[in-house]
C-alpha cells in the first residue's frame, strides 16, 4: 500500500483545497476553525524558590523584574505575576502536600507513601485545575490533555501533580520518543490503515471493557473500584478513537524527535527542549488544548552541571538563607527555569494558530512550584507567574501582590477558570476557597 | 488505606482472632512432620487480601511466556508505584489512560508475535486455527485463555471472545485470533489477580486451586502458572499442604526462582535507583555511563550465586566474594580475573562483606560528590533492623555539609553530634555509617579521605548485637547473628510476598514463623520461601467484609 504522509495531506489540503476522499472519511469535516479555541498550560519547577530573588518590585503596571524572573523580560507585557497567596495543601510531608495541593487545591488522602515527619499519605483528594479545564472545555480533540515531563522519577505522590479525579493521578511521560509514538502516530500512519486500525481497536476495547464489568461484579466494593478506575481509562482511549482529527493549521506537521538518553542528568535541558517542541506541535495540530510540563519532581536532586553546579538541587534548597554559595546557586537554577518558561512562551508566539494569529494569543500558562521556600517548606507567598491573556480573559503586564491578606491560592484557581470562560465559583477543598481572587482578572 | 481493602476482617473479628492466631502459631518453624491434612499456619487470621495487579516486571515475563514477545516490551509501561521499597504493594497502584493505552499497544504487539507463529498456535490449540475452522478457533480461544487468564474460561467468557473473533477476523482469520489475544492480554483476568470469594463468608475460606497456582507461580517465577501447575490445580492436589509443597519444591529448583530472589533482594537493598544514578565525574572520573550496568550485573551475579549455593542471611551479609570482568576488576583496583567475562572472585575478608560491600549498594547509598554516613546508617536501621529513625522535624533547616576537600567526611558531619538536638537522632545513624567510610561514593575501597587515613570506627546501639565497629566486616558479623535482623528480613519478605504491609496479629504470627525458617538451624531464604506457602495468608482468603 502506498504510504502517504500526513504532512503531504495537510499541504495538499491547505494549498490546493484538494478533496481527498479517505481524508474525509477519516476526519469528518467540522467547523472548528471558526472558533479559536482557548488553551491552558501548566509548568512546574521544584523545591521552592528564593523570595528575595524572585519577587518583582514596583507598582502593579510599572514593575521591575527580579533577578530570577529577568529571562522573561522580552515577554514582560504578557505576564501577570501573582504574589502573597498561601498555596494550600495537606496530608503527608511538605513536598508531598506541596505538589499534591499545588494544582488540586486539595489535601492528600492517607495512604502508603511514608514522608518525612508526617503520617503516610496517598493521592490527592480532587482533580487538578488543568483537568477541570479539560473537562469544562470538552474539546473535540483526540486528547483531553497531555502530560509532559522531564526526569519525573518514581511513581509516587512526590512526583504527581496532575489528577483526573480523587485518587487518580495522571503520570507524565518523560520520554519524548514515547510521546511521539503515542500522540503523533496518526500523523504518520496511512489514513486507510488508520481507519481500519481504529475500527479494530474499538471492537477490542469494547470487549476489554466488558471483561472489567464482568470481573468487577464478582469482587468486593474496594476491589471493584480499582477495576472501575481502569475501565474509565479504557473508555477514554475508546473516545479518542472515535474523535476525528481535524485541523486547518498548515503549521501542523509530523515533528522530529532526536535520540537522547532521557534519564541522564546532563540530558535534562535537551529532553526538556524536545518536550516543549512536542507540546507546541500538539497544540498546533489541535491534538489537545490542555497540557502540562513537569520539570523533575518535588525533592528534585537534578544537578545543574551545565551551569557548573555539581550539587543536588534539593540539597541546595535546604541550605541557610545566609549561605551565599547556596543562594547564588539557587538563584541561577531558578533563572534557568525562568528561561525555560520564556522559551515556552517564545515557541507559542512563533507558532501560527491557523486562524491568522499565534498559539500564544488564546493561551494561558501557569508556572508554579510546590513550595514558596525550600529550606522552610513554607507555602506562604507561593510564586506564580501567569503568561498570556487567554484571548482577552485577563489583563497582563502586571504584578499583583496579595501579601498579608491571608488568601488561599484556590481563589486564584477560580479566577483562572473564569478567565477561560468557565463560570465556576469555587475550586478544590471547599474550606480553602472563598471565591474568585478579587482584582486578578 | 485499610478501609480500601476488600476482605479486611472487622475490628471485632480481629480482636477475637488474636488469641487463636497466636495459639495456632505455637508450632511455628517445625518445618517437618507435615501431613496431607496439615492446616495452614496462623490459621485464625489470614490477614487482608487486596486485589493485586501484575507488576511491570511480572508483566514482561508473563507476556513473553504466552506469546514469545521480548519481555522488554514491559519497559514502555509507566513504572510501578513503589512503596515500602517494593513494586508490588497493592495499596499504591493506579491506572491512567496513558497507562491503559500502553497496555493496548503492547498487547497488540504481543498478539502479532504470537499469531505469526503458526506452529506455536497449532501446538496450543491442537489444530491449526489460522484457516478459520470454527471448532479449531474455539479450541484456540479456550487453550490460550486458560494460560493467559490462569484458569478455564467460563461459558460466557468463551462466547464473548468468539464474538470478538467474528468482529475482528477481517480480512483474515489470523486478524481475529490476534484480536482475541490482544483483548485477553488487557483484561482484568490477565492484568490483575482477581480471587472472587464466597459472598458473605463469615470465616476464612480456602483459595481455590487456580488461585493457589497463580499465587505460587508469581511468588516463585514472577510469571503465570505453567502447564504442570495448572494441571495440579485442576487435579485438586494443591488443596493439601503436601501437594502444594511438591509444586513449591519443583519451582524452587527452577532457574526462574533465582531471578525472583534477585528481584526481591534488589528492592529490599534499594539497588534500583542505580540505573539512573549519576556521580560527580569531575571528582570520580572512573564513574562512566557504563558503570551502573556493570555494578548491577555484579550484584545480580552475586545474588544468583548465593541463591544457588544456600542463601543464608549470613552469606548475604558477610560472604567475601563478588563477580567482575576485567573492566570492573580494574574499576575496583582488583587483579583481573582469569577467564573471560564475569568471574567469581574471592575478596579480602577484612574488607569485604556480602551485599554490604557491593559497589551498587554503596553507590546508591551515597551522594554524587561525597559518601553519606547518614544514608548508609539509615539503611541499616530501616531496611535491616526495621527500626527506621524518626525523620528530621519539619522546623529545622537541613544543611548537608558542603564538600570541603580539606576535611574528611566524618569531620564534616561533626555538627550532628556536637549539637544535642541533632544528636538525638543522628547518633542512631552516623556511628553506623562511619563504619562504611573505607568505601568512596562510587563503591571503591579507599585508605584515605581528604589525605587523612580513613577512620572507620563506629558503634552500634539499641540492638541485640550492640558494640564497637571498625569497618564493614565488623558490622556484618554482628548483623549476621542478630535475631532482630532475621525478623526484619522476614518482614521484608512478607511485604513483598503478600504485596502489603503487616497489619494484623495473624501477620505478626506469619512473620515470626517465616523468621524461624530463615535463621533457625539449616535455615535460609529458600526454606523461608517454602514456609510461606504453608501460611494461612497464602492458602486462605479472609472472611468477606460484611
Amino acid at each position: 500500500m502506498k504510504r502517504i504522509s500526513r504532512r503531504a495531506i495537510l499541504r495538499g489540503a491547505a494549498g490546493a483545497a484538494i478533496a481527498l476522499p479517505w481524508l474525509e472519511a477519516m476526519w469528518p469535516r467540522k467547523a472548528r476553525a471558526a472558533v479559536t479555541p482557548k488553551r491552558f498550560i501548566v509548568m512546574f519547577s521544584p523545591n521552592g524558590t528564593l523570595p528575595t530573588q524572585w519577587t518583582p518590585t514596583g507598582a502593579e503596571t510599572n514593575f521591575t523584574l527580579s533577578p530570577i524572573l529577568m529571562p522573561l523580560a522580552p515577554h514582560q507585557g504578557d505576564l501577570l505575576i501573582v504574589e502573597g497567596l498561601l498555596q494550600e495543601g495537606g496530608g503527608g510531608d511538605g513536598h508531598q502536600n506541596g505538589i499534591g495541593g499545588m494544582l488540586t487545591g486539595s489535601p492528600l488522602n492517607p495512604g502508603p507513601f511514608a514522608g518525612v515527619g508526617a503520617p503516610p499519605a496517598g493521592w490527592a483528594t480532587g482533580p487538578s485545575i488543568d483537568q477541570r479545564v479539560a473537562q469544562a472545555l470538552a474539546a473535540p480533540t483526540p486528547f483531553q490533555s497531555l502530560e509532559f515531563g522531564v526526569q519525573v522519577g518514581a511513581a509516587d505522590n512526590w512526583g504527581r501533580m496532575i489528577y483526573r479525579a480523587a485518587n487518580q493521578p495522571l503520570p507524565p511521560t518523560d520520554d519524548p520518543a514515547q510521546v511521539y509514538t503515542s500522540v503523533f502516530s496518526d500523523l504518520h500512519t496511512d489514513p486507510v490503515a488508520l481507519a481500519h486500525l481504529r475500527a479494530r481497536r474499538k471492537s477490542i476495547l469494547d470487549a476489554v471493557g466488558g471483561e472489567y464489568t464482568r470481573i468487577g461484579s464478582q469482587l468486593g466494593s474496594a476491589d471493584k473500584q480499582r477495576l472501575d478506575a481502569h475501565l474509565t481509562a479504557v473508555r477514554e482511549i475508546e473516545t479518542r478513537l472515535t474523535t476525528s482529527l481535524v485541523d486547518n493549521n498548515p503549521a501542523c506537521h509530523d515533528p522530529t524527535v532526536t535520540t537522547v538518553a532521557t534519564q541522564a542528568n546532563d540530558s535534562f535541558p535537551a529532553v526538556g527542549a524536545l518536550q516543549m517542541d512536542l507540546l507546541t506541535m500538539a497544540l498546533a495540530c489541535d491534538l489537545t488544548r490542555v497540557a502540562s510540563m513537569q520539570w523533575s519532581r518535588s525533592v528534585s536532586q537534578v544537578r545543574f552541571t551545565w551551569l557548573n553546579i555539581p550539587d543536588g538541587h534539593h540539597d541546595l534548597s535546604h541550605r541557610s538563607d545566609t549561605d551565599s554559595d547556596a543562594v547564588n546557586k539557587l538563584t541561577r537554577i531558578n533563572i534557568w527555569y525562568a528561561q525555560q518558561m520564556a522559551d515556552l512562551i517564545a515557541r507559542l508566539k512563533n507558532m501560527p494558530d491557523g486562524a491568522g494569529g499565534t498559539l500564544f494569543d488564546n493561551t494561558l500558562i501557569l508556572w508554579s512550584n510546590e513550595l514558596a521556600k525550600g529550606n522552610t517548606h513554607s507555602r506562604q507567598d507561593a510564586p506564580y507567574v501567569l503568561a498570556g491573556n487567554a484571548g482577552g480573559g485577563l489583563r497582563t503586564g502586571r504584578f499583583v501582590s496579595y501579601e498579608g491578606q491571608g488568601l488561599p491560592h484556590n481563589n486564584m484557581m477560580v479566577s483562572l477558570l473564569n478567565a477561560l470562560d468557565i463560570p465556576d465559583t469555587t475550586f478544590g477543598k471547599a474550606d480553602w476557597c472563598t471565591g474568585p481572587l478579587i482584582g486578578l482578572l | 488505606m485499610l478501609m480500601k481493602l476488600t476482605r479486611f476482617a472487622t475490628r471485632s473479628a480481629l480482636v477475637a482472632a488474636t488469641a487463636l492466631a497466636l495459639g495456632a502459631c505455637g508450632g511455628k518453624g517445625s518445618g517437618s512432620g507435615t501431613t496431607t491434612q496439615a492446616a495452614p499456619l496462623c490459621a485464625a487470621d489470614p490477614g487482608p487480601a487486596p486485589l493485586r495487579r501484575i507488576t511491570r516486571f511480572e508483566f514482561g515475563r508473563t507476556i513473553a511466556d504466552l506469546t514469545g514477545v521480548d519481555p522488554s516490551v514491559a519497559q514502555t509501561l509507566p513504572p510501578d508505584e513503589e512503596t515500602l521499597d517494593f513494586d508490588d504493594i497493592a495499596a499504591a497502584y493506579s491506572v491512567s489512560s496513558l497507562h491503559a493505552g500502553r497496555y493496548l499497544e503492547v498487547a497488540e504487539q504481543a498478539a502479532a508475535t504470537l499469531t505469526a507463529n503458526v506452529t506455536g498456535m497449532t501446538v496450543l490449540a491442537g489444530c491449526d486455527p489460522t484457516g478459520g475452522d470454527a471448532a479449531c478457533v474455539s479450541a484456540f480461544v479456550a487453550a490460550f485463555g486458560r494460560r493467559a487468564w490462569r484458569r478455564a474460561l467460563t461459558d460466557d467468557e468463551q462466547a464473548a471472545m468468539l464474538q470478538l473473533y467474528a468482529e475482528t477476523a477481517d480480512p483474515k482469520p489470523t486478524d481475529g485470533l490476534a484480536g482475541v489475544v490482544a483483548t485477553m492480554l488487557q483484561a482484568p483476568q490477565f492484568l490483575y489477580r482477581p480471587e472472587p470469594g464466597i459472598a458473605g463468608a463469615g470465616a476464612p475460606q480456602p483459595v481455590d486451586g487456580y488461585g493457589l497456582a497463580t499465587r505460587l507461580s508469581y511468588l516463585l517465577t514472577g510469571a503465570g502458572p505453567d502447564e504442570t501447575l495448572l494441571a495440579a490445580a485442576e487435579a485438586g492436589t494443591l488443596a493439601t499442604e503436601t501437594g502444594l509443597l511438591t509444586q513449591t519444591d519443583r519451582l524452587l529448583n527452577d532457574p526462574r526462582a533465582a531471578d525472583l530472589f534477585v528481584h526481591f533482594a534488589s528492592e529490599w537493598w534499594e539497588i534500583e535507583p542505580l540505573a539512573t544514578m549519576d556521580k560527580d565525574e569531575s571528582l570520580y572520573p572512573a564513574w562512566t555511563d557504563s558503570t551502573p550496568a556493570a555494578l548491577a550485573k555484579e550484584t545480580t551475579l552475586f545474588l544468583s550465586d548465593a541463591w544457588k549455593n544456600g542463601p543464608t542471611l549470613a552469606s548475604l551479609l558477610t560472604a567475601p566474594v563478588t563477580f567482575a570482568d576485567t573492566a570492573l576488576a580494574s574499576y575496583y583496583g582488583l587483579p583481573a580475573p582469569s577467564g573471560d567475562g564475569y568471574q567469581r572472585i574471592a575478596l579480602d575478608r577484612t574488607r569485604a562483606a556480602g551485599m554490604l560491600t557491593q559497589g551498587s549498594f554503596l553507590a546508591v547509598h551515597a551522594k554524587a560528590n561525597q559518601t553519606s554516613p547518614v544514608l548508609r546508617g539509615k539503611f541499616v536501621r530501616a531496611q535491616l533492623l526495621c527500626t527506621p529513625p524518626p525523620p528530621p522535624p519539619p522546623s529545622i533547616v537541613v544543611s548537608p555539609p558542603v564538600v570541603d576537600p580539606r576535611l574528611p567526611t566524618r569531620q564534616r558531619f561533626a555538627q550532628h553530634t556536637a549539637d544535642a538536638f541533632c544528636a538525638s537522632c543522628h547518633t542512631l545513624m552516623d556511628p553506623i555509617g562511619f563504619a562504611f567510610e573505607n568505601y568512596d561514593p562510587i563503591g571503591r575501597w579507599r585508605d584515605t579521605d581528604a589525605d587523612v587515613p580513613v577512620d572507620a570506627t563506629g558503634t552500634l546501639t539499641g540492638t541485640d548485637v550492640d558494640g564497637d565497629l571498625n569497618g564493614i566486616p565488623s558490622l556484618a558479623a554482628k548483623l549476621a547473628v542478630s535475631a532482630e535482623v532475621g525478623t526484619c528480613a522476614a518482614t521484608q519478605w512478607f511485604r513483598y510476598a503478600f504485596g502489603r504491609s503487616e497489619q494484623t496479629s495473624g501477620d505478626l504470627c506469619a512473620i515470626s514463623a517465616l523468621a524461624s525458617t530463615l535463621t533457625g538451624p539449616g535455615g535460609d531464604f529458600k526454606q523461608m520461601v517454602r514456609q510461606t506457602v504453608r501460611m494461612a495468608a497464602f492458602r486462605n482468603l479472609p472472611p468477606e467484609a460484611p
